[in-house]
């Protein structure tokens, strides 16, 4: 229990350097904007309670807008994502369900389950960041592709910080 | 008490995430005053720090550019000191009395923080108040406009740039004087949108386009960019796509515009203003 404690908190540190210091520098254009730390809710053990996961995003959410500037934008939308999460699971649940102590991860049920997960709720997080972030609906199709594409790019970097990191 | 209970754990997450997503929602849309500013800036202290260091070194890298940048900028304004003294030795009734009515002060500001893949993006300066900076001041660069201050602290201030979604500016056209107004449509970091210059006027591609200097906050004929493409959009309008002279990603040293005569401007507009309610 302590050692989980111990590894998630490690896990948050190391998002959040990397997101503050590395994904929030990339200022390249408003269409490659990767957003990883909601890593740290995708890697949340499954049997955890879905009020605690409430609680953690929006812990999360909070902790990068403080640190971006941007107050309440990525708590609203870490909050919905992890809103989302038993949702999205039970959706793509394998055949025989989870085992209990499993953790999710391309390991334990394969890449195309692990990579179906992260899409969906990366998606759904940056569908209601961007839009929460432009509050208005003049750049409705414009907005849409940013979501697409820099979910695209979140996607790519969460499978290179997951294979990096998370295997420790 | 028992269905009580039983509806907790039915729809208790339900709930909790309700009032988490409220709770954000508040965050969101209460305006940034300087208070939210000065918890962000002491939470983020660290990280601060650790950013400005970083930038120190950066701004080695970039020496260079700089050095250009500034040389560049020193030869312009060598060029228009001799102009000035031309005009006032050939017809002395157009001087320029700089001693007695001076209408700009420059403040030099070094960007500390800067954003350009938001949709609402700020810069962070290191002068203000102290070195005079108060909201709703200009902030220009040595290649053309920059943002507008938002907050001002003691030490620091916010600027809106104009990568801002909220950002508007009276812009014109130098050759003929044509204006309209200029705004960030949010996509490319190097184009802004200049609307409500008429189809009749000519337009063609590399005009210069400047501030007009009719608000209280911008000198004139302060460089925006050149044309690089227009349209007939709907209505009478051109929409006009003005490459950017200033690079947003490099900004580095930047003037706060103080204006002497904003207040006297403002005072005698709103008189006009509240005369003509009556």
């Amino acid at each position: 229990m302590l050692n989980d404690i111990l590894k998630y908190t490690g896990l948050f540190i190391v998002l959040l350097a990397i997101q503050v210091l590395l994904m929030n520098n990339i200022q390249f254009s408003g269409y490659v904007n990767p957003y990883v730390y909601i890593l740290f809710i995708l890697l949340l053990p499954f049997e955890i309670p879905s009020w605690l996961v409430l609680l953690f995003s929006f812990a999360t959410g909070l902790v990068i807008d403080v640190s971006s500037g941007t107050l309440g934008l990525h708590t609203a939308a870490t909050v919905f994502a992890g809103f989302s999460r038993p949702w999205v699971l039970k959706l793509i649940a394998p055949h025989d369900g989870y085992e209990t102590g499993d953790l999710p991860g391309i390991k334990t049920y394969g890449f195309r389950w692990f990579i179906s997960y992260i899409i969906i709720i990366t998606l759904l997080h940056h569908f209601a960041l961007f839009y929460l972030e432009v509050f208005r609906f003049d750049y409705f199709f414009r907005t849409l592709l940013r979501v697409i594409s820099s979910s695209g790019f979140t996607v790519l970097f969460i499978i290179i910080i997951q294979a990096l990191i998370v295997r420790r | 008490m028992i269905s009580l209970l039983n509806f907790l754990k039915k729809y208790g997450n339900v709930l909790l995430f309700l009032l988490l997503e409220a709770i954000a929602i508040y965050l969101l849309t209460v305006k940034p005053d300087y208070h939210k500013i000065q918890i962000t800036r002491i939470v983020n202290a660290s990280a601060s720090v650790l950013q400005e260091r970083l930038n120190l070194a950066s701004d080695y890298f970039v020496l260079n550019e700089i050095n250009q940048q500034l040389r560049k900028e020193n030869t312009e304004l060598k060029n228009r000191l001799e102009r000035v003294y031309n005009t006032e030795s050939l017809q002395t009734f157009e001087a320029t009395d700089s001693i007695y009515r001076q209408k700009y002060v420059y403040v030099q500001a070094r960007v500390v923080n800067n954003s350009v893949n938001k949709q609402k993006n700020y810069i962070t300066l290191d002068k203000g108040k102290l070195e005079g900076i108060s909201e709703d001041m200009a902030v220009i660069g040595p290649d053309g406009i920059v943002g507008l201050v938002v907050e001002a602290g003691k030490n620091y201030s916010v600027a809106m740039s104009a990568l801002n979604l909220d950002f508007r500016l009276s812009a014109r056209l130098s050759k003929n004087n044509y204006f309209g107004s200029l705004k960030w449509e949010g996509v490319d970091v190097n184009t802004m949108v200049l609307n409500e210059i008429p189809h009749h006027v000519s337009v063609e591609q590399g005009d210069t386009v400047e501030t007009t200097g009719y608000s209280a906050y911008f000198p004139e004929g302060v460089m925006v960019g050149t044309v690089k493409a227009f349209n007939e959009g709907g209505g009478d309008f051109y929409d006009i796509d003005v490459e950017l002279s200033t690079g947003f990603e490099k900004l580095n040293n930047v003037y706060v515009v103080i204006n002497l005569e904003k207040n006297d401007q403002i005072e005698v507009e709103q008189k006009i203003n509240t005369e003509q309610r009556r």
